[in-house]
């Protein structure tokens, strides 16, 4: 499991973020909220080692992630980044069988068990049809799902992933979040993933945590963390909080447009959304 | 797609025949049944014959064929390091450190006392390693050095010890042609010697540089991910710039600068045979050796006996591929 | 801290770099020719019309007092016809005789010449030669200095007229031809001694060697070539082209000359030790037999009287059973 305890994270005095503490354990999906530049990647970053801690530290499965060597860290936690900058001309499988290094020895040579694992991490994301191709030639969500299986056949029990949800289409998203329920679930893997749409997030996240101007402002099931009085003040506006009606999990509606330059329907709309409001409010 | 065993085979019969080639022709034209008897018995008809190739021409050809490995090898590493496809081994300053070695030393009159002819390769080779040394040491930020820095870093300097050098140039003209000479690629020593010299320092930089293939390939990803795999980065890419430097700088120390390669032949091999750095290394060596030694049979006849400096054919074939590639690139954007 | 280090060690690059010394070349003692006491100079009113290399003529109503030199050769020639009085300037390289070197330096070290010494000299007459860069020459002529270019003869009987072309415009004539004839006597000296030669030694004039593996020599037709001739020797310039050539060293083994002479002794150093050294070169006679000597250049490159001290020693190398 992943523990955070008192993370600082920062330059000198301005620190980026402050006394952040969390959990995830085995088997969980733990969200990552919050408006655009508040500090969600550093803090993926900080838990991967790659910035430095001000204060505060870092357990993965019991140890000091300073204590880890580089490879027992990358057997322990793996990330799956943003698709940004991949080498274009990499070969799919090559790609996803990089993520065997860290049990690789330094030329790099590959058993069968590192090739099985490659498989079934393929078979898993559904990305084995691209074996033969170049990353350069797949579309975002290809590419996206290419890197979680990367990130699993590192077979590591903790995974982050950094909002990977953002190059997807809407059915994709949905089934890429599912894929990832199912794996921490069957794997009993822990998950932290950074999520920007906060509707998925309350749709398949175990718990979420809100992070704002370098805080946490609110950790905890979706149903107690999403409503206004929490929401409003980080994201701005007012938003409405309605229950999904098929799945009884919080749906965050944005505000909607002025009156005055609102599109020609929204007479009707104003009308049906009262109906719909007695219909579904309990 | 051909298979890995039939890539290496061609590239390696590549570069046998060009070492054949290299060593068929010269200023003196020694008929192929003498060669064969040189090869068999280790004598000729004539002592002028063996003396030729068994003193002259085959250990000039050996320092070319370990120049052009050298140079090819830490161009695949270079552009893997720095991610860049016009990266080359002379980036972060092994030829501008080189040079103001050489020319320092050229212009103090060394061979005269210290070291005999070692005193040109051995100040180049300490300029060359300097260099690289004050480069790295200038880009690091915290406890990273940044490829871009680094690229920074490796222009700044190069510009200061290239104007260096041209002070130097100017300050002792008599020793100008020389200097010249060397800059375009071209020895100051013969026979065997500087191919034992520089061996060693050759086979420790490409010998790590052959066993980086898939530390080469994991870099490709960025340093986070890269990190995020297992691998030490920082370390690692100390490692390969020492490795690359040192087989380039031996290389330049003995033979003078000699563009082009590092830069070409990398990204030859990685048009015709994709960027799996694992292929990419051993395939640059052997490419980059072959290169060389076409470039210096050209260079030793097409103007007998005047012998053109090397890096003057090599320059003549970058300006082609370069035009080559540009048409290629502007094909595909609009394809 | 870290800029303090970059500045330090800017620093310390560039002081070494001062520290190095320019290169200048010292003169070694072979046999020389006196340059002529300076005769007083006898005005002869008489005006004369000479032309200069490039066709260009010249009046001078009467000798020439003031006169700059732009060549080392330029000034053992002016030297030598006696004019040493007359010459108010001469260029670095001017290190024959030793009373040049009381005369005013005007540069020629890196290509630049003190143009402001040269004019506050007043002299009357430049002698440029013909290695002097044209635009130096247009540059001098355009501040009002008369330039006679002195050309490069490529035999003896042409260096002759160059020193009654020079002893003309000094008003030395009558002691130049009294010098010419010594050193005629001088050449058929060394000419009648190599009359009955059976053998003429195949000799490597190596100019630099920069390369070991490719060194210049001098071509046929120039005046080095021309002295290794007559001073009863082969050069190995019979098939090459142009006037410095590089001769790789597989021809050299080939050809195997009886001596090797290094005329980059003096201004590269080269040492017969280090000729030995070099690779490939112990396959050459010459090298195993230890006939590899240093050669004084300037006695066969400077085009002026030193060149039949040039002649002598070449004589003396090749055949040192003829002279002593």
């Amino acid at each position: 499991m992943l523990e955070i305890k008192s993370l600082s994270v920062g330059y000198n005095e301005h620190l980026i973020l402050k006394d952040i503490s969390l959990s995830v354990h085995p088997g969980e999906v733990v969200a990552l909220i919050g408006p655009n530049g508040t500090g969600k990647s550093t803090l993926i970053r900080a838990i991967s080692g790659v910035l430095p801690l001000q204060g505060g530290s870092i357990r993965l499965c019991g140890s000091e992630i300073g204590s880890l060597s580089s490879g027992n860290r990358a057997r322990t936690l793996a990330v799956v980044p943003q698709i940004q900058s991949l080498p274009a001309s990499f070969n799919v499988y090559q790609a996803i069988l990089l993520g065997r290094t860290p049990y690789l020895g330094w030329l790099g040579q590959a058993g069968k068990r590192d090739h099985d694992t490659v498989c079934q991490a393929m078979l898993q994301t559904k990305t084995d049809h691209l074996t033969e191709r170049c990353i350069g030639e797949l579309s975002g969500g290809e590419q996206q799902r290419v890197l979680l299986a990367r990130a699993l056949a590192q077979t590591t029990p903790i995974l982050i992933m950094d909002e990977p949800t953002n190059h997807l289409d809407v059915s994709h998203q949905s089934s890429f979040l599912n894929l990832t329920r199912k794996l921490a679930v069957q794997n009993g893997l822990a998950v932290l993933v950074a999520l920007h749409d906060l509707n998925l997030t309350s749709l398949y996240a175990d718990r979420v945590a809100v992070l704002f101007e370098g805080r946490l402002k609110a950790i905890g099931v979706p149903e107690q963390v999403f409503v206004e009085e929490n929401l409003s003040p980080i994201y701005g506006g007012q938003l409405r909080v309605i229950t999904h009606p098929e799945y009884g999990t919080p749906l965050v509606l944005p505000a909607g447009p002025d009156l005055e330059y609102a599109p020609q329907n929204r007479g009707y709309i104003v009308e049906a959304s009262a109906q719909l409001r007695e219909h579904i409010y309990v | 797609m051909k298979t890995t065993s039939q890539i290496y085979l061609i590239a390696l019969s590549l570069l046998a025949g060009t070492f054949l080639l290299s060593v068929a022709v010269g200023a003196v034209f020694i008929p192929l049944n003498e060669m064969m008897a040189v090869f068999m018995r280790g004598v000729a008809s004539t002592d002028a014959y063996s003396s030729i190739l068994l003193k002259v021409r085959i250990p000039h050809t050996v320092l070319i064929l370990i120049t052009g490995a050298a140079l090819g090898g830490s161009g695949a590493a270079y552009q893997g390091l720095f991610r860049n496809p016009l990266a080359d081994p002379y980036l972060i300053g092994v030829a501008s450190g080189a040079s103001l070695g050489a020319v320092f030393a050229m212009s103090a009159n060394w061979p005269n006392g210290l070291l005999g002819f070692y005193a040109i390769p051995v100040a180049a080779f300490i300029g060359s390693v300097g260099t690289v040394f004050l480069v790295y040491y200038l880009a690091r930020v915290g406890k990273t050095v940044p490829a871009t820095t680094m690229i920074l870093a490796g222009v700044a300097v190069s510009s200061f010890a290239t104007s260096l050098t041209s002070f130097l140039m100017l300050r002792s003209s008599g020793e100008l042609h020389r200097a010249i000479s060397w800059l375009m690629g071209g020895g100051t020593m013969g026979g065997w010697d500087p191919v034992l010299a520089s061996l060693p320092y050759i086979l420790l930089g490409l010998g790590v540089l052959l066993a980086s293939g898939h530390t080469l390939n994991v870099l490709q990803f960025g340093d986070e991910q890269a990190h995020n795999l297992g691998l030490h980065v920082e370390r690692t890419k100390l490692i390969l710039i020492l490795a690359a430097s040192l087989a380039t700088a031996a290389a330049v120390s003995f033979s003078g600068v000699i563009g082009f390669v590092g830069l070409i032949v990398p990204h030859m091999v990685r048009i015709l045979w994709g960027a799996d750095y694992r292929r990419m290394v051993p395939l640059s060596i052997l490419g980059g050796a072959s290169m060389l030694l076409a470039a210096d049979a050209l260079a030793r006849t097409i103007m007998a006996p005047q012998v053109l400096p090397v890096g003057i054919i090599t320059a003549l074939a970058g300006a082609p591929f370069f035009l080559w590639l540009l048409r290629s690139v502007r094909n595909q954007a609009f394809g | 801290m870290k800029s303090k280090l970059l500045i330090t060690t800017l620093l310390i690059i560039i002081l070494l770099a001062a520290c190095v010394p320019a290169n200048t070349t010292t003169p070694e003692s072979v046999e020389l020719t006196e340059a002529p006491t300076a005769a007083p100079v006898v005005p002869e009113n008489v005006s004369v019309t000479v032309t200069d290399q490039r066709g260009k003529e010249f009046q001078f109503e009467q000798p020439v007092q003031r006169i700059v030199s732009l060549a080392p050769s330029n000034t053992e020639i002016l030297f030598a016809v006696g004019a040493g009085d007359q010459v108010v300037g001469r260029d670095t390289f001017s290190d024959f005789p030793a009373e040049a070197a009381n005369v005013a330096d005007i540069g020629g070290g890196f290509g630049a010449l003190d143009t402001e010494t040269i004019l506050a000299s007043t002299p009357d007459l430049v002698l440029a030669a013909d290695l002097t860069p044209v635009e130096q020459i247009q540059a001098l002529e355009d501040l009002g200095l008369s330039v006679f270019v002195l050309g490069n003869p490529t035999d003896l009987p042409g260096m002759y007229e160059n020193l009654r072309t020079v002893a003309v415009i000094t008003g030395h004539l009558e002691e130049t031809e009294t010098l010419i004839a010594s050193l005629e006597e001088r050449v058929t000296v060394v000419e009648e001694k190599l009359a009955g030669i059976t053998e003429r030694p195949l000799v490597l004039y190596e100019l630099d060697g920069t390369d070991p593996n490719a060194p210049w020599v001098p071509g046929p037709g120039t005046f080095v070539d021309t002295l290794l001739t007559m001073a009863g020797g082969n050069s190995m310039s019979a098939s090459l082209e142009g006037a410095w050539v590089q001769v790789s060293l597989e021809t050299i083994i080939e050809m195997d000359p009886d001596l090797i002479l290094l005329g980059d002794a003096q201004w590269g150093g080269v040492t017969p030790e280090m000729v030995a050294a070099r690779g490939g070169w112990d396959a050459l006679t010459s090298v195993q037999q230890d006939k590899v000597y240093p050669f004084d250049d300037n006695l066969v490159s400077r085009p002026g009287p030193r060149m039949v001290d040039g002649l002598e020693a070449l004589a003396r190398f090749l055949h040192p059973d003829l002279f002593e």
